[in-house]
């Protein structure tokens, strides 16, 4: 699910994540995005939005999580820093879905 | 640099105005920030009288990573909502972009990273003030912007040092300097005439258990150094995660969905800032 700047919405695209202000919902989570929603988008001073599709990871999984492991190599064993590690590592996994 | 004792060292990053490697504009802030009757109006005509300086600060502060989308359009206005503290913050840590830049490839986007981390987390616990622990996280490693300027080829040594012992480069400055960065940077925290809890954060990041006025503050740049290292972001002088101290851990009391959150919520903020090359 990448995240693109505004600027490079094109009609088509779909929104993986709802457009908010504040809590309230712009464009729902779904919407297929045409050239009127795109203005509109644009108007309203958001940076970026989420949109369906893989995301495009510059490093492969595998490399990632071998630097991860190379990262935390000196405290594998000092206390909570398991908990801090698995979490990262979940979270870094998620990307690549 | 064994044979420099430590009063020397303080002495000379005291008198920044003397450092020939210290660049016009830093020292002239420098010189700004660090009166003691500064007022709000002061700073906010010295910022506003410099086009380039005004265009970055309003940059930062209507990042959507900074709260107020696009919606800040006076440099008076910024200062009047964050206040002479974290304007200051502000004010040096865009002045030092580009000396972070030179000084060690990564370390800007460590430090910026970091303080994005810090408020995510100051938030989450509801302190008062986010946007000062912002400022600390932004600030919190310019000890090492000074050491690099002043002692680049024994600087080199430590990084080199750290990555072929696997050890943090806090630990290898100890062996090649008299002090650390983070003692040299509370120096010049001082000098700013920054408040207490600021300085103690630059100050004790790595030991966080040793803050009187601002543990908390402390314990979040802390953790937000680790979390930056863990996701891989940046480079601050060698390539590991340090360990978190346990009490500053057990101080910030987050549960697993909340730093899952924190990990979801700086990805997202992240991604925006390599739009926002300042």
């Amino acid at each position: 699910m990448p995240r693109i700047t505004v600027d490079k919405l094109e009609p088509g695209m779909k929104l993986a994540r709802p457009v908010m202000r504040g809590s309230m919902v712009l464009l729902g989570e779904g919407t297929e995005l045409n050239d009127n929603w795109i203005q509109k988008i644009k108007s309203m001073e958001i940076e970026s939005v989420y949109i369906d599709g893989p995301s495009q990871m510059s490093v492969p999984k595998d490399e990632m999580m071998a630097q991860l492991e190379d990262r935390f190599k000196n405290v594998a064993d000092e206390p909570y820093m398991d908990v801090i590690k698995k979490l990262v590592r979940k979270h870094i996994e998620d990307l690549y879905e | 640099m064994n044979s420099m004792d430590v009063k020397d060292l303080r002495r000379k990053v005291e008198n920044i105005g003397a450092l020939p490697t210290i660049p016009g504009v830093l020292k002239h802030i420098s010189s700004i920030i660090e009166k003691p009757d500064i007022s709000l109006n002061e700073i906010s005509d010295f910022i506003s009288s410099d086009p380039a300086l005004t265009t970055k600060i309003l940059k930062m502060i209507n990042s959507a990573v900074y709260g107020f989308p696009g919606r800040i359009s006076s440099v008076s206005h910024a200062t009047v909502l964050l206040g002479l503290n974290v304007i200051k913050g502000l004010l040096i840590g865009v002045s030092v972009f580009e000396l972070m830049q030179q000084a060690m490839q990564g370390l800007w986007e460590h430090s910026f990273d970091c303080a994005i981390t810090s408020k995510l987390i100051a938030q989450r616990k509801k302190l008062k003030e986010p946007e000062e622990v912002y400022a600390a996280g932004l600030l919190h490693d310019i000890g090492k912007v000074i050491l690099i300027l002043e002692f680049p080829e024994e600087y080199e040594k430590s990084i080199h040092d750290a990555n072929q012992q696997c050890i943090s480069i806090f630990e290898s400055e100890k062996n090649r300097f008299v002090e650390n960065h983070a003692n040299v940077g509370s120096w010049l925290a001082e000098k700013w005439r920054f408040p207490n809890n600021l300085i103690e954060t630059i100050k004790y990041h790595h030991a966080p258990h040793r803050s009187k006025y601002a543990p908390m503050e402390t314990a979040i740049v802390h953790l937000s150094d680790i979390l930056v290292r863990a996701r891989g972001f940046g480079f601050a002088g060698d390539s590991f995660v340090p360990a978190i101290e346990p009490a500053a851990f057990e101080l910030l009391d987050l549960t697993e969905n909340d730093i899952k959150e924190i990990l979801r919520e700086m990805d997202d903020s992240l991604e925006i800032i390599e739009e926002l090359s300042l």
